[in-house]
């Protein structure tokens, strides 16, 4: 009987285990298709998986996470801005779909601003009040959960840029954003999470070299 | 024990052996492939993307009850049970009728909001259009169906005169929604643009949900939630306010006080009009945003302001004698609103409003004294029985109650009402398709004055003639309370009629829209009279007719960083009503009206510029000297009016603004004495702006921790 238990625990323990491998595999296959894939039939193929695992799961929020930022990368490969805004809108709603399942979250807060922040850039003569507050306020929401977060001071660092670019204001503020996140993505360690998002060094460090290390003649 | 593991075992092995492939096509109704639909089983890793020719195909180790599952983007998820055998399936998806490609009906109406691609003006567009003064009617004012009467600054609709628009502020009526101005000079609105995310102006044929409006319904939606702490402060030629506002984590509180004083402008720039003591008034604004669940929202706001002037009117006869004119008004208005979305079907919104009005105007020995009570109580339930179906049901009330004090020389005279209208209303919206949408509504209504009862129709349809451009139609019958005098002098007076027929066409492709509207409107039942404090001589048999044409085309993709519009009208219209001796042109009446309005970003200066120029043909006026009624006419109306705003810096913006450049002396017509003189002649005198030039400079500066956020779009 005490064998007959073991042996139990143990196919549980297994079914477990090869469910979970199932997640990790199904993912680790489908975070690099998503950061390649280059036409929008190529992303909604990895995005419809995405969505496959997210559903079949109900409880991890990193499948929508990089549906969101799936849709994000698609609305740059259309040419309209109603189809741009079709996938901004739909990234928003993966955004929601991790929010629901984990609330609070640096991460998701960083992307929901992200995802704002290309919907002001659609249209910037007539959403840039709207967008910029809604945007500014996300990155800030999303660097008080997680002020070591460097994706959140990198997108802020953006629209910091963007705005001063907008206003011909200074950029001391914007670079001072981008090299904070440029410190805190050498910091990071081996994340606890393998899923969680870990993108961002190799364009955080491009912005820095275009934008704040030229002289001031630019 | 061992059964039991046996079982769990085998369904494993039977999991790893049996590989089932499933396979075949979507396709939309048509027989068109699908390219990109998920198509899976339900709860599992296992499916596939559609290919260009809509197939699909994947393997799966499921075996028990499988539920494949279809879906896409603007389609209705498709869900079916699958047997043993899952190939050569033919999945057919039914297209979704859904905000993005739906048919939105656009006759009679013009729709402002920042999120919506094919609307075809924004919200932003009313505050920065020059020669608007950053007012919202002076803005829509440049829009066709609008008609220029520059000595009022009022929203005059297709033939309709001022008070045949409402203003609705989150669906509550607002009463008395202009500020008090000097005899024949322009009112502004009391609401400033910049407090509202949406606004749609309907110059008729609107929905049942609205009433009490003859012409037109303004409907105003106020912003939500406001995500940043944020403090302006603003000085101008005119005054300066101070606001701020507060967010916290489910909602927002703003305020803003205003005070304004034309004196010092006064003294600078000489004026038509003899000021003793120039506008000079008060004003706050407080708004409370309180998200009370996810999709729960409650909006309160509140306008108090206190306003006073005084000037001195040339007697028309005798211009050396001067007749002392005093205006003052108190006023105070409330509004609450709450909406929520009770199950996926189900919504409810609803709320109320209270206005209180104390207006004061006398000229010489005359005065009229007025103090208004409104309350406006409403409940809407909507229900959305698909994507194709939805029904609106609602119930309103209005209470008014009007007293006034009528003074000269032989004494007072008090006359007072206290109406009450009960109204309830059912509409309902139906996709045949995403290109064809029908709506139908009803409107009763009761008036405790004159015990009226009517029920009204209104109708709307628009297809989709292609995938820029959509035919609308529209027809509506509308009710209003005669105006405040005519109730004063006979509660019993019957409610007037119009009935609007509407036909539209419009093509948006690309940041270019093209709109062009005709109508007919029959006015019935106008109260007629030839004296207005006099009951006996009241007839409700008065009728008119408006006809014309509205144009509109908007660009703003042809030149970099600029946009433009252009909107013609034209109209002819004629009434029988008041003390009209017959069917005439009433005097705020042009045939023809233009505007040009224009906007551009220039980098360099980091300002923002632009341009109106306004057109309107000459309106009738009564000439009391000639045999022909309402036969004079004016000369035609221009003006040219220019704004910069400049970013001095990420927060700190300059803004200029010049009204009728050129100086033209418009007259928008005749005053005459009150008798003749010996030589049988009444005196007269044009009316004209008081100004020939309105100069305005502002320094706008925001205080929030968040450098992307200043004053342009207030401007």
């Amino acid at each position: 009987m005490k064998k007959n238990l073991i042996l139990l625990l143990g196919i549980l323990c297994a079914t477990f285990v090869f469910a979970n491998g199932q997640f990790e595999k199904a993912m680790g296959k489908n975070i690099p298709a998503m950061f390649s894939a280059e036409t929008p039939e190529a992303m909604q193929a990895v995005i419809n998986n995405l969505n496959r695992i997210g559903e079949a799961e109900g409880d991890r929020w990193e499948p929508y996470y990089y549906v969101a930022f799936g849709y994000l990368r698609m609305s740059d490969m259309v040419e309209t801005a109603d189809d741009k805004d079709k996938y901004l809108d739909l990234a928003m709603k993966a955004v929601d779909k991790g929010a629901d399942i984990k609330p609070n979250d640096s991460e998701l807060e960083a992307m929901r601003g992200y995802v704002q922040m290309i919907k002001l850039a659609v249209d910037p003569a007539t959403r840039g009040m709207t967008y910029s507050g809604l945007a500014f306020a996300s990155f800030q929401k999303a660097i008080a959960l997680d002020p070591n977060n460097p994706r959140a001071h990198f997108l802020m660092g953006r629209m910091q840029y963007g705005t001063a670019q907008f206003m011909g204001s200074g950029t001391d503020e914007a670079c001072g954003s981008l090299f904070k996140a440029l410190v805190m993505f050498d910091k990071v360690g081996e994340p606890e999470n393998p899923f969680a998002p870990t993108w961002g060094k190799n364009s955080t460090q491009q912005a820095i070299k275009q934008l704040c290390e030229k002289g001031d003649g630019e | 024990m061992k059964t039991l593991l046996t079982f769990i075992l085998s369904l494993g092995i039977l999991a790893a052996n049996a590989q089932l492939n499933i396979s075949g096509v979507v396709t939309e109704k048509s027989g068109e492939p699908l390219l990109g639909v998920n198509v899976y089983l339900k709860g599992t890793y296992d499916g596939a993307t559609t290919d260009i020719d809509g197939k699909f195909s994947f393997e799966t180790s499921e075996t028990d009850s499988l539920v494949l599952i279809a879906s896409f983007i603007g389609f209705r998820e498709a869900v079916l049970p699958i047997e043993s055998k899952g190939q050569d399936l033919n999945i057919v998806l039914k297209e979704e009728v859904s905000v993005l490609n739906a048919v939105v009906i656009t006759a009679g109406s013009f729709n402002a909001s920042d999120e919506n691609k094919r609307e075809v003006m924004k919200p932003l567009d009313i505050v920065t259009t020059a020669g608007a003064t950053a007012d919202i009617p002076g803005a829509l004012n440049t829009l066709p169906g609008t008609q220029t009467v520059g000595e009022t600054g009022r929203l005059f609709v297709r033939g309709g005169d001022g008070r045949e628009t409402k203003t609705f502020i989150d669906g509550m009526l607002v009463h008395s929604e202009y500020g008090p101005s000097a005899p024949n000079t322009p009112s502004r609105s009391r609401f400033s643009p910049f407090m509202f995310k949406g606004m749609s102006f309907s110059t008729g044929g609107y929905s049942a949900e609205y009433g009490q409006a003859l012409s037109s319904a303004l409907i105003l939606q106020s912003k939500d939630v406001t995500e940043n702490n944020r403090a302006d402060i603003s000085l101008m030629s005119v005054g300066a306010d101070v606001s701020a506002t507060r967010a916290f984590s489910n909602g927002s509180l703003a305020g803003k006080i205003q005070y304004t004083n034309l004196e010092p402008y006064f003294q600078l720039a000489p004026q038509n009009l003899k000021w003793d003591k120039a506008p000079a008034g008060l004003d706050g604004n407080f708004a409370y945003r309180l998200k009370t669940s996810k999709t729960g929202l409650l909006k309160f706001y509140t306008n108090l302001s206190s306003s006073r002037m005084e000037l001195f009117e040339a007697d028309i006869a005798n211009p050396e004698v001067d007749h002392a004119v005093n205006v003052s008004n108190d006023y105070g208005h409330f509004n609450a609103s709450y909406r929520e979305l009770i199950n996926e079907k189900w919504g409810i919104r609803g709320g109320f409003s209270l206005t209180h009005s104390k207006d004061f105007a006398s000229l010489a020995e005359n005065s009229r004294d007025q103090k208004l009570n409104g309350g406006h109580v409403k409940v809407v339930a909507d229900y959305q029985h698909s994507d194709r179906i939805a029904i609106l049901l609602g119930g309103e009330m209005f209470q008014r109650n009007l007293d006034q004090i009528l003074t000269d020389a032989s004494g007072s005279f008090v006359q007072d009402f206290d109406e009450r209208i009960s109204a309830s209303f059912a509409e309902t919206e139906a996709f045949v398709s995403s290109a064809l949408a029908f709506k139908a509504g009803l409107r009763f209504e009761h008036n405790n004055l004159n015990d009226q009862k009517t029920v009204t129709p209104r109708f709307s349809t628009a297809y989709k003639t292609g995938t820029n451009s959509q035919i609308s139609l529209a027809y509506g019958q509308f009710y209003q309370a005669p105006q405040n005098q005519v109730i004063l002098t006979d509660q019993e007076a019957r409610s007037e009629m119009a009935q609007h027929y509407i036909a539209n066409y419009q093509w948006i492709k690309d940041g270019l829209s093209f709109r062009i509207e005709a109508y007919e409107k029959q006015y019935d039942d106008l109260t007629r009279y030839s004296n207005v404090y006099d009951p006996s001589t009241f007839l409700f048999d008065g009728h008119g007719y408006a006809r014309g044409l509205d144009l509109f085309w908007r660009d703003n993709k042809t030149f970099k960083s600029m946009d433009y519009w252009v909107s013609y009208s034209f109209i002819q219209t004629k009434r029988n009503h008041r003390d009209f001796p017959g069917s005439y042109t009433p005097s705020f009446a042009s045939s023809h009206n233009f505007s040009f309005v224009m906007k551009k970003f220039i980098d360099d200066i980091k300002s923002q510029i632009g341009v109106t120029y306004s057109f309107a043909s000459g309106r009738p006026y009564n000439d009391l000297n000639s045999e022909e009624y309402l036969g004079g006419k004016t000369p035609a109306y221009h003006d040219l009016s220019f704004n910069v705003s400049y970013l001095y810096s990420s927060q700190v913006i300059i803004h200029a603004m010049v009204n009728n450049v050129l100086g033209i002396n418009n007259i928008f017509g005749y005053e005459f004495a009150d008798q003749p003189n010996e030589a049988g002649i009444y005196a007269s005198r044009a009316i004209t702006p008081p100004a020939p030039r309105f100069i305005f400079l502002g320094v706008f500066i925001t205080l929030s921790k968040n450098k992307g956020i200043n004053q342009l779009p207030n401007l």
